[in-house]
């Protein structure tokens, strides 16, 4: 068929659905793809984070910064994984001389292709934020992330503003808020979710003499917010028993290596939603070959932490989340 | 002397006479492969018998202004091969046969009256019927000899003695009966060619008839919204040689670009088939021979939204440019240098968008050494403890934090280009985990004993 013949055929079945809205009211029902992460989130999440939302990402102290971009550009390296279009990364011009540019050899070892990936610098907050309105609005881009420093123009109605033009352009935005740390759960906005992500130590190669050899990017997230979940002392959905044991369940078992194994992408039933504990660090570690975070929260990760042996986590129930908690 | 005489016959008819073994194999061999360059007239070429070649030209003769010019073409350029060739020319294949091989008049006219057929066929022996040898030879006995003999009489008592077949073939022979012939090839369905007036020789300009083949194909193949499954690329030379290249599709393929790519890649390969253009192809012909409609699936309107979406995206660079500035809106770009801060470019997205469209995506080495997610535009000078002067750091201090060394990887060595920067000192890189999980991109300057006896210590760029 000839670009036109297909350009023609669009507009008819454009026409056609134009018609069947006229006739039965548009489609109310928001439509929503969504990118898992790991069981442990994404049971809060509704099945991962939504691909037409404004999702924050704020690092736990000054020096996470790092571990925030990093996580954010895990992300956008699963969304581009699932559309064949352009990431745009729009960063304030001080967060890059405060923290460094991003660096091309570097995103390419994290996973994401350069040639689909374009960088804008905005001289101010201001700026920026239009400038990602544009971008999730005109729908083009598979991902938007976005990296402010200045958080005086962020408030209700800018997140508000953010938060339709990804509705409108089914774009998602991930926004680093880079000074929002220790401000995370205060912050109000429209987002869709929140993560505060923290530094962690990686699943170290022991090396042969001196010091482990540093393994892949890994960080410690918390989900701080989440529209779709309740706060609340945490419940596993699968095994809603009060028991503090059955809670550990999923996530130290080998099969479940952080993949959602055979449940619906998107949680169907809203009751299934369970309360989510925000005081809960779960501890991820990105694989850029298979585009998948590993939840790492209850693995031996270090040679310091083999002396906790993982049915004694288990068993101590929420005291051992705080133990598995990094040290902050 | 005719086919059948004993060799001592024709020895004693002419004394000067050549002799060579009968070689039906490679006979059968030459026979196809004329058949397959005789596919530069028709695409119905079919093999007649041990010794002849059938050419359906029905609607080809024009292409060489009329069927004399074609017979008279065909004649020419074999018989510079080397070989002499009798061709007849008739309205149906019996004909054409029969008057090719017994008849001094070669070319029938079309429509073919009965007089005319009279005058053409009646006196040619019975064998111009292809009846098999034991018919001729009981009807001869019986005083049939030429076809005339059998065209004048009743049909019931020869059919009832010597069978169908004679009759049969009499029918077939004025056009009564449909006759077909059995290409050696199936026809394809959609095929361009071009002749060139002086033999082309140069891959480089066989390449570049190829994207003109492929643009006529694609106009032929977009009248009927249909894509090409299977290709075959016919390279006629002048020494007789025909090569093909075949190649096939997963998908319906209608771009130009596209089927040029792939043949391009077999034309170039230095594969046993390789393009050998010999002393020149005068005549290149691209041929569909398996071709599918273009359905609209999902998959094509994704690819058509997702067109649509390239476009928006290039209206929203130019937006942001235009507020923002050119330089403020780039992509970046890998360049092979040692130097970290030299080993990547940032062009502006508008001019790099040409550059980059249609480039594969980056591969991710597997031993390549890790590489950090940011990077200091100026490394910042750190105090290092390290055990020995040329060993790791064990702790640092960076903006005034102290920090402790649980994991190493290093030392990198790089060194700077010394025909450019004779006096740049080597960077010795590490890469550093804390206790707290941090990972940095540290770098020693100089190589202590040798370079400097105080090494200075930098961080350059963060990890993830």
């Amino acid at each position: 068929m000839s670009p036109v013949g297909r350009a023609e055929g669009m507009a008819r079945l454009r026409r056609v659905i134009a018609r069947i809205e006229a006739e039965s009211g548009p489609a109310s029902e928001r439509v929503v793809r969504r990118l898992p992460l790991v069981h442990a989130f994404d049971s809060a999440l509704g099945g991962g984070l939504a691909d037409d939302a404004l999702h924050e990402i704020a690092p736990a102290k000054p020096q996470d910064g790092a571990a925030a971009m990093g996580f954010a550009l895990a992300l956008a390296a699963g969304f581009l994984n699932r559309r064949p279009a352009s990431a745009l990364f729009i960063g304030e011009g001080f967060a890059a001389e405060e923290w460094g540019a991003l660096y091309g050899p570097g995103l390419v070892a994290h996973g994401l292709s350069l040639s689909r990936l374009v960088f804008v610098r905005a001289p101010d907050a201001a700026l920026a934020f239009w400038a990602i309105e544009e971008a999730l609005k005109c729908g083009a881009p598979a991902v938007v992330v976005g990296e402010i420093w200045s958080l005086k123009g962020y408030s209700l109605a800018a997140s508000r503003r953010l938060l339709l033009a990804a509705r409108k352009g089914k774009v998602p935005a991930l926004l680093i808020l880079a000074s929002a740390y220790g401000q995370a759960e205060r912050l109000s906005s429209a987002a869709e979710t929140r993560f505060e992500i923290a530094a962690a130590p990686s699943a170290r190669i022991p090396a042969a003499a001196g010091f482990d050899i540093p393994g892949p990017f890994a960080c410690g997230a918390r989900l701080i917010k989440s529209r779709l979940a309740r706060a609340g002392p945490f419940v596993d959905a699968d095994s809603p028993s009060k028991d503090g044991r059955s809670s550990k369940r999923p996530t130290d078992s080998p099969s479940e290596d952080g993949r959602p194994s055979g449940r619906p992408a998107v949680c169907d039933q809203r009751s299934r939603l369970q309360t989510h504990d925000v005081d809960r660090v779960i501890r991820l570690q990105w694989r850029s070959q298979d585009m998948t975070f590993k939840d790492m929260t209850f693995r031996d990760i270090g040679v310091d932490d083999q002396a906790i042996s993982l049915p004694l986590a288990a068993a101590s129930g929420d005291r051992s989340r705080a133990a598995a908690r990094p040290r902050r | 002397m005719n086919i059948g005489l004993s060799l001592p016959d024709a020895r004693a008819r002419f004394p000067a006479l050549v002799v060579a073994e009968a070689e039906p194999l490679e006979e059968a061999q030459l026979l196809t492969r004329l058949c397959d360059w005789c596919s530069r007239y028709t695409p119905l070429a079919a093999l007649d018998g041990r010794d002849g070649l059938m050419l359906d030209i029905s609607g080809v003769a024009h292409l060489f202004e009329s069927e004399a010019a074609l017979i008279e073409d065909c004649r020419a350029r074999l018989a510079s091969q080397g070989i002499t060739v009798f061709i007849g020319a008739a309205g149906n294949p019996r004909a054409a046969s029969a008057l090719a091989r017994f008849s001094q008049v070669k070319t029938a006219p079309e429509p073919l009256s009965d007089k005319v057929f009279v005058k053409l066929f009646h006196d040619l022996p019975l064998a111009a019927l292809g009846l098999d040898e034991k018919t001729v030879a009981d009807m001869a006995r019986a005083g049939l000899r030429r076809i005339g003999d059998i065209a004048l009489r009743p049909r019931s008592p020869i059919t009832a003695r010597f069978g169908f077949a004679p009759m049969a073939r009499l029918d077939a022979l004025k056009g009564l009966e449909r006759s077909s012939i059995a290409p050696r090839f199936r026809p394809p369905d959609f095929c361009a060619e071009r002749r060139f007036a002086s033999p082309i020789q140069t891959v480089e300009a066989i390449e570049f008839q190829l994207r003109k083949l492929a643009d006529n194909l694609v106009v032929l193949l977009e009248r009927q919204a249909k894509g090409a499954r299977r290709l075959e690329l016919s390279l006629y030379r002048v020494d007789g040689e025909v090569r093909r290249i075949r190649i096939g599709a997963s998908r319906p393929l209608n771009e130009a670009r596209a089927i040029v790519r792939l043949i391009a890649g077999r034309l170039a390969s230095p594969h046993e088939d390789a393009i050998d253009a010999g002393y020149g192809v005068d005549l290149m012909r691209l041929a569909c021979l398996v071709a599918e409609p273009l359905a609209p699936s999902e998959a094509e309107l994704e690819r058509a939204h997702e067109a649509e979406r390239a476009l928006a995206l290039a209206e929203l660079l130019d937006c942001l440019s235009a507020r923002l500035g050119a330089r403020a809106v780039t992509r970046r770009e890998l360049i092979d240098a040692h130097l970290p801060e030299q080993a990547e470019a940032a062009p502006s997205a508008m001019l790099g968008r040409a550059r980059l469209r249609g480039e594969e995506p980056d591969k991710v080495v597997e031993a390549a050494p890790a590489r950090p997610l940011r990077l200091f535009a100026r490394p910042e000078p750190i105090e290092a403890l390290a055990e020995v002067p040329d060993g790791p750091p064990l702790r640092f201090r960076w903006r005034r934090i102290l920090h402790d060394v649980t994991a190493i990887e290093g030392p990198e060595r790089i060194a700077a280009p010394w025909w450019r920067h004779a006096d740049m000192p080597t960077r010795d890189y590490f890469r550093a985990e804390d206790s707290e999980g941090r990972r940095f991109w540290l770098y020693r300057e100089g190589l202590w004993g040798r370079e400097t006896m105080r090494p200075k210590w930098f961080v350059h760029g963060l990890f993830g």
